[in-house]
């Protein structure tokens, strides 16, 4: 089953994509979804997305700065962009960077179903990975861990920073690089960033500072994004929590 | 008054006519003006001035010539006289006056020498006449005289002669007693004879002159434009000569001295009479009046220099005048009449640094001045229309629909048909007002619902993030405003303020009106913008915010006023666009 990944600031239009589509008749479920780019680009290492489905007009990051950087890590990926806007300056810029389709809203269940079909034939032709090539990249050696968290809490408010990225960076195949990275700190890097990020965002908690601020300065730019990951962090709402600290 | 109301309606005519005219024909007219001024100056000047002094020197100089004239005359007279006192001294002379008629023949050869011998002395008579009481004479004479004897018996004749005692009388023809056979006039001298011892009158001697006396008294005194004539009482011509045309035409008077001018202006002459004293004889003469008798030549040759000199500078004026002030103004006029045919076209002659070259500066800036306005204008319209353009595809923007349409989808499959229905409806109602009748301006309640609408709408797009909220005077719902002034500043608050805060938020948008303006405000609690970001926003080359900018540029257009908006921002806390709106005309409630 191949994954799918939908990219839109409208929740609607997110869960209609969802309903609508008969993934399972191609060999695909939607495995994740973001409302933001910035959203996507936290997440994506989690879910490891065969085709993408992204809007162009978001926030913080708009689709085609979104596919610019996820082309670049994620070559293999299958990004479809699904807008509103029948501009031809955005399409050309989507053709220039390899993008896979560029399809117009309101959706029409039929033609998305017809490029879906295209491009899980398409995902079907690839070779299967070679499973002897994980065994040659161990032979890549220990990456220094304390390296990569130093780069890490360095960069922490780099919204673009995740984990291809530093495995890129670092020249280490991603997944090799996260399980060497959960063995060696007993946490995964997705959750080290976040923790780091998270400890950061209390601290301007504390002096006071507003949700859209800290969010811009601990590198999630998007406070609707931000939002989640401090709640799920603390277990408080971040407008909460320096409420709960000032009364204290 | 009617005249006067009539003389006043003329000048007012006049000076109309006088102002209509072009410049050249004025400055034609204000020379001849000048010109006809002069001439009559100088001819008032000559008939009230000189002509006058010129009478006063002439008539003097006239009344001299003639009293001269006629005492040269009257010694003539008086030479003649003592002349004739020996002929009445002679003893032979008495005798044959008084002796009886028997014996005159006695004396008749000595006297008829002696008064022979008198006549040859006497270079101007003609005639003797020697007369006895009786009516018997003796004469001598040079040419042929009749004598009329029948004026001896006339009494008043006689009288006359005896009047002067022994004195003389003058009279022309000898009173008529006398006649020369070619009719000449003669002059006769007349006086009676009385004897030594008894004083009695015995006789009377009669002498005639010829009119050689006459003109050799006046040969001295004849020159250039003056001319003398004797007449006698009658009007008859006694000197030689032409009779003078003039005078024959002017009755003699009894005045002794008289002067009469005659003819026109310039060829005015002076005719002047004198009575010579103890004669019945009249001094005619006649003088042309001359300047140059008055005034010196070469004073005369300065004032005509003078007045070529005045004529020379008054076309030096006039050449001047055409040429750097008429030339140049008909010039400009011609060149700036292609404006009135719709060409704002600047002057582009050439003129001189002064102040027609200011003239044309001024207009060519004030030419650039009008092109500048109307190209501002044009342009004014242009951007007013492009944001109109602008702002009515940004917002029927299909992308706003299409998302819209995508929602409702999802509603319908996951939701009740009750809120479905409410979508739709809401989509409708939102895009009838939107695009109803395309007019520029709608109530601000209109303005109002489709703010509503459209906060309902989002909200199905992106739940509820916001919260909208009004508060609004009620007697300011049915104000006309620009139409599309609040959705796009409300969707400005929803995507620039509010979802970028991450939390949820308020827009609210206030109507209220002070004294003359009726503001709308809205407010939003979204990430609000510093002071540099506000500016940034309204700068000129920032395309970004062409939504706001829009806005204000159509409002400003609208109402025809800059000040028009005020934003009011707390970084981070809100943001708060309020629209000033003059309450014009029939805006008031």
């Amino acid at each position: 089953m191949y994954k799918v990944m939908i990219i839109d600031d409208e929740k609607s239009i997110r869960n209609l994509l969802k309903v609508v589509i008969k993934w399972e008749e191609y060999n695909s479920y939607v495995a994740g979804e973001a409302q933001s780019g910035i959203e996507a680009i936290n997440i994506i290492d989690d879910i490891q997305p065969d085709i993408v489905f992204v809007d162009i007009r978001m926030p913080f990051m708009d689709g085609i700065e979104f596919s610019k950087i996820a082309m670049k890590r994620y070559p293999k990926l299958k990004i479809i962009i699904l807008t509103a806007y029948n501009d031809f300056e955005y399409a050309r810029e989507c053709i220039g960077i390899g993008i896979s389709d560029y399809m117009l809203k309101p959706i029409v269940k039929a033609d998305i179903q017809e490029n879906l079909a295209t491009l899980v034939k398409e995902l079907d032709a690839r070779p299967i990975p070679d499973i002897k090539k994980d065994n040659v990249e161990e032979e890549q050696g220990n990456p220094h861990i304390m390296n990569i968290k130093n780069y890490i809490q360095e960069n922490y408010n780099n919204s673009q920073m995740n984990l291809t990225a530093i495995a890129q960076y670092f020249n280490f195949n991603p997944s090799y690089l996260s399980r060497m990275f959960k063995a060696e700190a007993g946490i995964s890097m997705i959750d080290y960033i976040t923790k780091i990020r998270m400890e950061k965002a209390i601290e301007c908690a504390k002096e006071g500072v507003l949700m859209y601020k800290t969010a811009k300065m601990v590198g999630i730019p998007d406070p609707n994004y931000f939002g989640k990951c401090f709640k799920k962090y603390t277990d408080y709402g971040y407008t909460d929590y320096v409420k709960n600290v000032r009364r204290e | 008054m009617k005249g006067m109301w009539g003389m006043k309606k003329k000048w007012h005519d006049f000076k109309q006519w006088i102002s209509s005219r072009k410049l050249n024909q004025k400055v034609k007219y204000l020379f001849l003006i000048i010109i006809s001024l002069y001439v009559i100056v100088f001819l008032l000047m000559y008939a009230f001035v000189i002509r006058k002094n010129m009478f006063a020197y002439m008539m003097t100089s006239n009344l001299n010539t003639m009293v001269s004239i006629g005492s040269n005359l009257n010694g003539e007279l008086n030479n003649i006289s003592k002349t004739s006192q020996l002929i009445m001294g002679d003893s032979n002379v008495r005798n044959f006056l008084k002796c009886s008629v028997t014996e005159k023949e006695n004396y008749a050869p000595q006297v008829l020498m002696l008064i022979r011998n008198i006549m040859t002395n006497l270079q101007d008579a003609s005639s003797i006449y020697l007369i006895r009481d009786d009516g018997n004479y003796m004469d001598a004479s040079n040419s042929i005289t009749y004598f009329e004897p029948k004026y001896l018996k006339d009494t008043a004749w006689i009288a006359d002669i005896n009047e002067k005692r022994g004195g003389y009388i003058i009279k022309v023809n000898g009173g008529g007693a006398f006649e020369y056979y070619d009719g000449r006039p003669m002059i006769s001298m007349m006086r009676a004879v009385y004897d030594i011892d008894t004083q009695e009158r015995i006789g009377i001697l009669i002498i005639n002159l010829s009119q050689e006396i006459l003109n050799n008294t006046l040969q001295d005194v004849l020159d250039n434009g003056r001319s003398y004539a004797y007449y006698d009482e009658e009007g008859h011509l006694l000197s030689k000569g032409e009779a003078l045309k003039e005078i024959e035409e002017t009755p003699i008077t009894h005045e002794d001295y008289e002067q009469i001018s005659v003819g026109g202006m310039f060829k005015e002459k002076v005719i002047s009479y004198y009575h010579v004293p103890s004669t019945p004889l009249r001094i005619a003469g006649i003088e042309s009046i001359s300047l140059t008798k008055f005034i010196s030549k070469d004073i005369l040759g300065f004032v005509l220099i003078l007045i070529l000199l005045t004529f020379l500078s008054l076309s030096i004026l006039g050449i001047f005048i055409t040429h750097y002030i008429t030339t140049p103004i008909q010039r400009l006029v011609w060149s700036m009449s292609s404006v009135k045919s719709g060409w704002l076209r600047r002057a582009s002659l050439k003129t001189s640094n002064d102040e027609i070259g200011e003239l044309k500066d001024s207009y060519n800036k004030m030419l650039i001045e009008l092109n500048r306005l109307i190209d501002e204008l044009v342009e004014n319209e242009k951007q007013t229309h492009r944001a109109e353009i602008d702002i009515l595809q940004e917002q029927i923007k299909p992308h706003f629909l299409y998302n819209t349409l995508d929602t409702i989808a999802y509603l319908s499959l996951e939701k009740e048909k009750e809120e479905v229905y409410n979508a739709i409806e809401t989509l409708g109602s939102f895009y009838r007002k939107f695009l109803s009748k395309g007019s520029k301006q709608i109530t601000l309640e209109e303005e109002i619902a489709i703010v509503k609408d459209y906060c309902k709408l989002q909200k199905l797009r992106y739940g509820d993030i916001f919260e909208d909220m009004y508060d609004i005077d009620k007697a300011l719902l049915q104000i006309k405003v620009p139409k599309l002034i609040l959705q796009p500043l409300v969707e400005n608050s929803l995507y620039h303020g509010i979802r970028l805060k991450g939390e949820e938020g308020i827009v609210k948008i206030t109507a209220y009106r002070t004294e003359s303006h009726l503001h709308i405000v809205v407010y939003d609690s979204g990430i609000g913008m510093d002071t540099t970001k506000i500016e940034e926003l309204m700068n000129e080359n920032n395309s970004k915010s062409f939504g706001l900018k829009g806005i204000i540029k159509r409002i400003r257009y609208y109402y025809g006023v800059e000040d028009v908006y005020e934003i009011r921002s707390e970084e981070g806390v809100y943001n708060e666009i309020d629209l000033k709106l003059p309450l014009i005309g029939g805006n008031h409630v």
